[in-house]
């Protein structure tokens, strides 16, 4: 028969098929990871625009803090000057308010510049020259309200002191504008860095999640493709193995229509040979001369066995067959009951012993049931040493499970009954085991012992056809086992 | 002493062996004319309604039993214990399926449409003779027939 099911071409489609499951698995990994990274990237950068914007927009208040300074420095300078020159204490007042907004814009540039230790140093320096001036100015004043007037105060020594102080904070002040102004300067190209940086790692995490989204789209295509193939051929496989099992089934059933067939249709003229061999000795024995008589004889007899032979094909063929008879439940213990009362008389003939154990309901035929134990305790009671009082120990136990998996004919997923049936007969050579359970296989001369040694292969059949199977063990002059496998049917 | 009248049997049997046997065997216990044979299950319709050329009441007597086969040509035993059975004047014969078949459906079905009796062909002849030999003592002095 031709080969329907060429193994190398699947497991090679299994295999691409695994090959591009895993593959999809990579892309899916790496494409989750770069979107992570991506995102973790994009914040980060968003966060610096953040951080940069706010930096930016404190150095122009420092700058703005700063100018102001600078301004209240200057009214407070034209205040005195004011004073000076027209002796108005309303001057003084703007002079000491002006005193009053400097103070408080240092204290917020200090506050500001906490981060920023150069800068708050210059800060620092700019107080202390402030404060100095604020002193001179003081002298300047107590001395205009002692005396009236600043008449014998101002001198050469002072004003220059006076013109020099006013120029060191001028100087502080630009100092503290132009770090500010770096600042400004730094933190804007920081700020633009980012900002422009942003789109462009954006636009590239984005092109290689996208490519990697296509490859692995492009995968799956791949995959469903290889896929489709292979349910394809799964498909086709089921359906070849379908047919072929109808096939079987289609040439069982004729070959045990056939056996059927054939062995009702020999019978036929079988039945006519003998009846007419009959006929002819009971009008013409007399008649007959020489060895005439013994031929017909010989004629008959061999008739007889041909017929006997035929009714057990017909019985084999028969065996298992699907029939009227339902499937029940059945109770074993009652079908042994009822073989050994039939069988009886050669138990009794024989004077044998026959102990049977306990056992259980299983599902299945009843007559099946029976025609295997009368084929198996009847053979015991046939090949019985006639030497020993013959026992017979009929048995049931559950199968253990190192034994079914010992046994290629049974499936170790399920539980199994042991039914044996030992006896201490005159046994067999091992080496016949399996050839004993072959259809008219017989060990023995006919003469020796009659049967056309169909028992065991209906016995054989019926127990496969109940997805068990049976086994014989025996040692001459010893006796032999049968032990049947029957699977237990969950209820 | 009244003296029985042997009865008639009518065979109905395709197979010509198994026709001489069967006449054989009767004749152990019949005389050879209470025994009448057809060839299936027409010429037996034929044989009961009295078309020609069973229309003589000498050579074709009225049967008392209908022994029949059922595996025959033309119309085979079944289809005829049908018609026998369903006709107003025949169902009362009675009909003794006489066939090779030992199959539990043909026993059954046979039964279930009214047969009366159901043999198996013997193997031997002596067999054969056996069974005439019962036929005969149980139909005509076991049980009481119709007139």
């Amino acid at each position: 028969m031709r080969n329907k099911f060429p193994n190398s071409g699947n497991s090679q489609l299994f295999e691409s098929t695994n090959l591009s499951m895993n593959r999809i698995k990579l892309y899916s990994i790496i494409s989750l990871f770069l979107i992570i990274v991506g995102s973790g990237i994009s914040y980060w950068t968003s966060e610096r625009i953040g951080f940069y914007t706010s930096a930016l927009m404190e150095t122009q208040d420092i700058l703005q803090r700063t100018s102001e300074l600078y301004a209240s420095i200057l009214e407070r300078e034209t205040n005195i000057r004011g004073f000076v020159i027209s002796g108005e204490e309303e001057f003084l007042t703007n002079y000491r308010q002006s005193l009053i907004d400097a103070q408080m814009l240092l204290d917020k540039l200090k506050d500001l510049t906490i981060d920023n230790p150069k800068q708050h140093q210059n800060l620092e320096v700019l107080e202390d020259l402030i404060k100095q001036r604020v002193t001179a100015f003081e002298e300047t004043i107590s001395y205009y309200h002692e005396n009236g007037s600043l008449e014998g105060f101002l001198n050469s020594g002072r004003v220059d002191n006076a013109l020099s102080g006013y120029r060191t904070i001028k100087q502080a002040v630009t100092t503290i504008n132009d770090e500010e102004n770096r600042l400004f300067v730094e933190r804007n190209r920081s700020l633009l860095n980012n900002i422009n940086a942003l789109p462009f790692i954006v636009g590239l995490i984005s092109l290689f999640s996208i490519s990697v989204g296509f490859v692995t789209l492009f995968s799956i295509f791949h995959y469903n493709k290889v896929q489709k193939i292979a349910s394809r051929r799964i498909k086709n496989y089921q359906e070849q193995l379908q047919e072929q099992l109808y096939l079987l089934d289609d040439s069982n059933k004729e070959l045990e229509q056939f056996a059927y067939v054939a062995s009702h249709d020999l019978q036929e003229p079988l039945r006519k040979i003998t009846a007419f061999s009959d006929l002819l000795v009971e009008q013409y024995s007399d008649t007959l001369k020489g060895e005439g008589a013994l031929y017909l004889n010989r004629i008959t007899v061999a008739a007889n066995r041909m017929r006997r032979l035929i009714t057990d094909l017909l019985e084999y063929s028969r065996a298992g067959r699907i029939t009227n008879e339902e499937e029940k439940e059945i109770d074993l213990q009652n079908v042994l009951e009822i073989v050994l009362d039939d069988l009886e008389i050669a138990i009794v003939e024989k004077k044998a012993k026959v102990e049977v154990g306990t056992f259980p309901k299983v599902i299945g035929k009843e007559t099946e049931f029976r025609q295997v134990f009368q084929n198996l305790i009847s053979n015991a009671l046939k090949f019985s040493d006639p030497k020993k009082i013959p026992e017979i120990k009929i048995n049931c136990d559950e199968a253990p499970n190192e034994e079914i998996k010992s046994i290629v004919q049974l499936d170790p997923e399920l539980s199994y009954y042991k039914i044996t049936v030992e006896d201490n007969g005159i046994g067999f050579d091992e080496g016949y085991s399996e050839k004993i359970f072959a259809i008219f296989q017989r060990l023995h001369g006919k003469e020796a012992f009659e049967g056309t040694g169909i028992g065991l292969s209906i016995s054989k059949k019926i127990i496969e056809k109940s997805n068990g199977t049976i086994q014989a063990k025996s040692e001459p002059g010893v006796g032999s086992i049968f032990t049947i496998y029957l699977p237990v049917i969950p209820s | 002493m009244f003296v029985k009248k042997p009865i008639n049997i009518l065979v109905a049997e395709d197979d010509d062996d198994d026709k001489l046997l069967i006449i054989k065997a009767f004749q152990k216990t019949l005389p050879k004319e209470n025994v009448t044979c057809v060839e299936d299950g027409e010429a037996l319709l034929q044989y009961l309604k009295r078309s020609a050329p069973f229309d003589d009441l000498n050579n074709y007597p009225v049967p008392d039993i209908i022994l029949l086969d059922l595996n025959m040509p033309r119309k085979d035993g079944r289809t005829a214990l049908a018609e026998i059975k369903s006709h107003e004047d025949f169902k009362k014969i009675p009909v003794i399926i006489f066939t090779t078949s030992n199959l539990k459906d043909d026993i059954e079905t046979t039964y279930k449409m009214g047969s009366n009796s159901y043999i198996t062909k013997p193997g031997t002849f002596e067999g054969l003779v056996k069974v005439a030999k019962e036929i005969e003592n149980y139909w005509s002095n076991t049980v009481m027939l119709p007139l």
